[in-house]
């Protein structure tokens, strides 16, 4: 007995030793904990499928689009594509495509990644056809691709195979060699080389989808060709990236630094609670109401920078009493939104004059035009609501009662909790409060809206556009305040195809005089923030568009 | 016969024989509240009860301001004393602190500078309301259902029986979860006067409170029904229902002059006892949302937001906590002393 006892502890001290040295030998692995992408399983990490921010900044760390959005300035850059023309009348897009650049997969059994190769064994590269599949799989209306109808309209022959009347071979996108991509558009505007550079209009991998359809995009099966690359992925708590040694980098894309970046999926008060404990070395979306403690006890590693995103609330234009754009007004000047940013909110969010970001192409300025931009106003309210009240001969007591929906988070219940108090306080309106759950509160939105309801946005791509003409122009899917005013669909329309850049910002700065002001369909209420947190031995970029581009970041 | 020698004991001094005899009668309540207020516990609890209603009812006098009343630039303050009580809360003014001090309220405020001493007074009417509308509910249902299953028998009562069994089949909590939801989803969407919509107005003007009524009622008649219906068989066979029934009385009669007075303590014991069940479950409805509408305070529904804030500005879970909990401890030992009391054979044990 003694003998064996003795033999497993000599064996037990041994493995301890080579394991020592094993990890003294090799240089330690860059491993950074992050929780920047919620807590829900990401739905689909398939770009033709993609919609949710989550999937998104998993696939702009694993891809590499034509062009690239830059984090910091939001201007675009050179992606895979290193250089692209415009033909004169600004139609068509000429990409010239990098070379020797293979699809990767990890191979989860030598635990490394490695190169994609064909049949015959040799390497596959991304080539131009490989864009040609991928967009015209976005657009195939059998993929019911959530994101299809952004791109769908900026290429010849897009809308109508994506609406199911045209095929598939009309679609104006070629490979006129195998590195070299065109792209014709119907007409010209200044953000097509953003939209072309957007996850739905990524390369794909053909024999893989057409061997395993939609479950290709999991652990094992996953290929891509940028920085990172899909190592594992535990649905429902964490996925995990590997730095793709394939990937040559460029001046714009570099190679990644970390080797490899965990995502740990964990709800608000618990990430903090693991960043707090060191366990994470990044989050974002830090919880309200730890922020002035956060701002004391972690000065250094605490930033905020400004967000993709707008809050605010919407009328449903159709529901007495809040069919009648005076008690819109009123309602909407009631919102003392300097209150809410300073007292509630706290990180610096902007109260908001107009819907729009101020910071995309083209936007106007609350601070540029501040006549048209809806302000806190009580008494201009008071005067508002009355002039309704005494037109219909009723008191405010008789008013029809006003229902206000949301999904239940803390933040929209304390927001609209003291909205609710200012609308009392100022009007005496009293205002319903109802949750509903996310997705249950996205479909009432749609279908049979309350009076008030929050409505938030975020740009898919930074341009004034995606935050009227395809939100609020009166045939817009998204256009739950069922607003229509056609002088704003001939302002968006013609801003469209405007190309100076002042002349678009006043046609914009109009138009949103109609939808926050004179008509107020929408009570613009703050632009968002983003606040982190992020241990002091990462070295970070700080990005403003929402998501991250890790393949820069470093631990020092 | 040691057993029927038992179960006349208690026959002959507690329940009375003779129900027209209001002397009798009145000392068996007397001995019940001598043995009452024998019992410390359960005076602390009715003390803490009486208090706690007296609270609930003259709210709008005690407390020192109004709960709806926001003064946004102190929110999350604390006075120095609440500060001092937590060791995890630091004053702004001190090193490294984020708390801002003020005394203008005594517990401190929330989220929104509400003060939270006068939302825990006024979330003190949710929580009662609830304690006394919920055993009334369930009494109005569960007792007549149990009446009439325990005296008709036969078809009628395996009919109820059978129903009360499905009922238990549910899981509680998930059946009022989703009796409370589709309330809130259906009947806020109803159109201008409907009987849906009436609902919902006076739903909205109790603050939340009628649905909360309704689904707690709906789910909690079963226990009552089984109660009195295994004590009317116990007593249907006793000689004066004969008596009673041979001089020809009506069933109504038989069941509301000389079951129902004989059977009310068992029953109201267990109800008091179930008291607490109520108040939990309204003060969980709330916490996860399907309670109380907004601003009207309950006592889950500031446990609630004070949770997502414990890390920084724990006051604000840890006072409506307290009088959760207090109120709890108070219906329980209250509960207790009761069945002590009106249960005689049960208090030695």
């Amino acid at each position: 007995m003694r003998n064996i006892t003795r033999v497993v502890l000599l064996v037990l001290l041994a493995s301890m030793l080579v394991g020592a040295f094993g990890i003294s030998g090799a240089q330690e692995a860059k491993v950074l904990y992050v929780a920047n992408i919620g807590q829900d399983d990401i739905p689909h990490l398939d770009p033709g499928l993609a919609e949710d921010v989550a999937s998104i900044q998993i696939l702009e760390a694993t891809y590499v689009g034509l062009t690239t959005l830059n984090e910091v300035t939001v201007t675009v850059e050179p992606g895979i594509a290193t250089e692209w023309s415009v033909s004169d009348d600004g139609l068509v897009y000429t990409f010239s495509l990098m070379q020797n650049v293979p699809w990767v997969v990890y191979n989860t059994d030598s635990g490394a990644v490695e190169e994609v190769k064909d049949a015959d064994g040799n390497v596959r590269y991304v080539t131009a056809n490989d864009f040609v599949y991928g967009i015209k799989r976005t657009l195939d209306p059998n993929t019911a691709g959530p994101y299809a109808y952004v791109l769908a309209p900026w290429i010849v022959g897009g809308a109508e195979y994506n609406g199911g009347s045209g095929s598939a071979d009309d679609v104006a996108v070629a490979a006129l060699d195998d590195y070299t991509l065109q792209i014709t558009a119907p007409k010209a505007t200044p953000f097509l080389a953003n939209i072309y550079g957007m996850w739905m209009a990524l390369a794909q991998p053909q024999w893989v989808i057409d061997e395993m359809g939609d479950a290709w995009a999991d652990e094992g099966t996953f290929q891509s060709y940028g920085p990172y690359a899909l190592k594992e992925w535990a649905h429902d708590e964490s996925l995990t990236l590997i730095k793709n040694p394939f990937w040559p980098g460029t001046d714009y894309v570099g190679q990644a630094k970390i080797d490899e970046i965990v995502f740990l999926l964990l709800e608000q008060s618990a990430k903090l609670a693991e960043y707090e404990a060191g366990n994470l070395d990044f989050m974002d979306d830090l919880p309200t109401a730890d922020l002035d403690r956060i701002r004391v006890e972690y000065p250094n590693e605490f930033t905020v920078s400004p967000s993709s995103c707008s809050y605010g609330y919407g009328f449903n234009t159709e529901k007495e009493p809040v069919n009648d754009a005076r008690v819109r007004r009123a309602l909407s000047m009631a919102i003392d939104r300097q209150a809410i940013t300073d007292n509630i909110l706290k990180a610096g969010q902007i109260p908001a004059g107009f819907y729009m970001l101020p910071n995309l192409t083209a936007a106007p300025s609350q601070e540029d035009y501040p006549d048209l931009a809806i302000k806190y106003d009580p008494e201009a309210a008071k005067a508002e609501l009355q002039a309704y009240l005494d037109e219909k001969g009723i008191s405010v007591d008789e008013l029809p009662p006003i229902t206000y929906m949301t999904n239940e988070t803390d933040l929209h219940k304390s927001i609209i909790e003291a909205i609710q108090n200012m609308w009392r306080e100022t009007l005496g309106v009293e205002v319903q409060i109802t949750f509903q759950e996310f997705g249950v509160f996205l479909d009432t939105r749609k279908n049979d809206a309350p009076q008030i309801f929050r409505y938030g946005w975020c740009y898919d791509y930074p341009d004034a556009h995606n935050f009227s003409g395809e939100l609020f122009r009166s045939d817009s899917t998204q256009n739950d305040p069922n607003w229509v005013n056609p002088e704003y669909d001939a302002l968006v329309d013609q801003a469209l195809t405007e190309n100076d850049p002042d002349v678009r910002r006043e046609l914009y700065a109009q138009a949103e005089y109609l939808l926050v002001n004179q008509d107020a369909a929408m009570a613009p209420i703050y632009y968002y923030v983003e606040t982190q947190l992020t241990k002091p031995n990462v070295e970070r970029t700080l990005s403003v568009i929402g998501r991250e581009r890790f393949e820069k970041w470093d631990i020092k | 016969m040691t057993t029927s020698e038992q179960a006349q004991k208690p026959t002959l001094v507690g329940v009375p024989e003779l129900a027209q005899d209001m002397h009798h009668t009145n000392k068996l309540w007397v001995d019940a509240w001598k043995r009452l207020i024998r019992n410390r516990a359960a005076v602390v609890g009715l003390v803490i009860v009486i208090l706690s209603v007296l609270i609930a009812i003259f709210a709008p006098y005690i407390a020192p301001n109004d709960y709806r009343e926001q003064v946004l630039t102190n929110n999350n303050s604390a006075p120095r004393w609440v500060i001092d009580l937590f060791p995890n809360m630091k004053a702004k003014d001190e090193e490294g602190g984020w708390v801002t001090v003020s005394e203008d309220y005594i517990l401190g405020a929330d989220n929104l500078g509400r003060d939270l001493l006068s939302r825990i007074i006024y979330g003190s009417r949710v929580s009662l309301s609830v304690a006394f509308v919920g055993p009334m509910v369930s009494l109005a249902v569960g007792l007549i259902l149990g009446l009439v299953s325990g005296y008709a028998g036969g078809r009628v009562d395996n009919l109820i029986m059978r129903l009360v069994d499905i009922m238990y089949a549910f899981p509680t909590i998930l059946l009022v979860i989703l009796l409370m939801a589709y309330f809130r989803a259906t009947f806020n969407a109803s159109d201008q006067g409907t009987f849906a919509y009436r609902l919902n107005q006076i739903d909205s003007r109790f603050g939340g409170m009628l649905f909360i009524f309704i689904g707690i009622g709906l789910t909690s008649w079963m226990n009552t029904a089984r109660l009195a219906r295994g004590q009317v068989l116990s007593i249907r066979q006793r000689e004066y229902i004969e008596a009673a029934t041979s001089v020809g009385a009506s069933d109504f009669t038989i069941i509301f002059r000389h079951i129902l007075p004989n059977i009310l303590g068992p029953i109201v014991v267990a109800e008091t006892l179930t008291i607490p069940t109520y108040i939990s479950f309204e003060a969980f409805l709330s916490f996860i949302g399907l309670g109380v509408n907004p601003p009207t305070p309950s006592w889950g529904s500031m446990i609630a937001d004070g949770a997502g804030a414990i890390s920084s500005y724990p006051h604000q879970a840890i006072f409506p906590s307290m009088a959760l909990f207090l109120i709890m401890f108070a219906f329980n030992f209250l509960g207790d002393g009761l069945r002590d009391a009106l249960d005689p054979h049960m208090s030695r044990t």
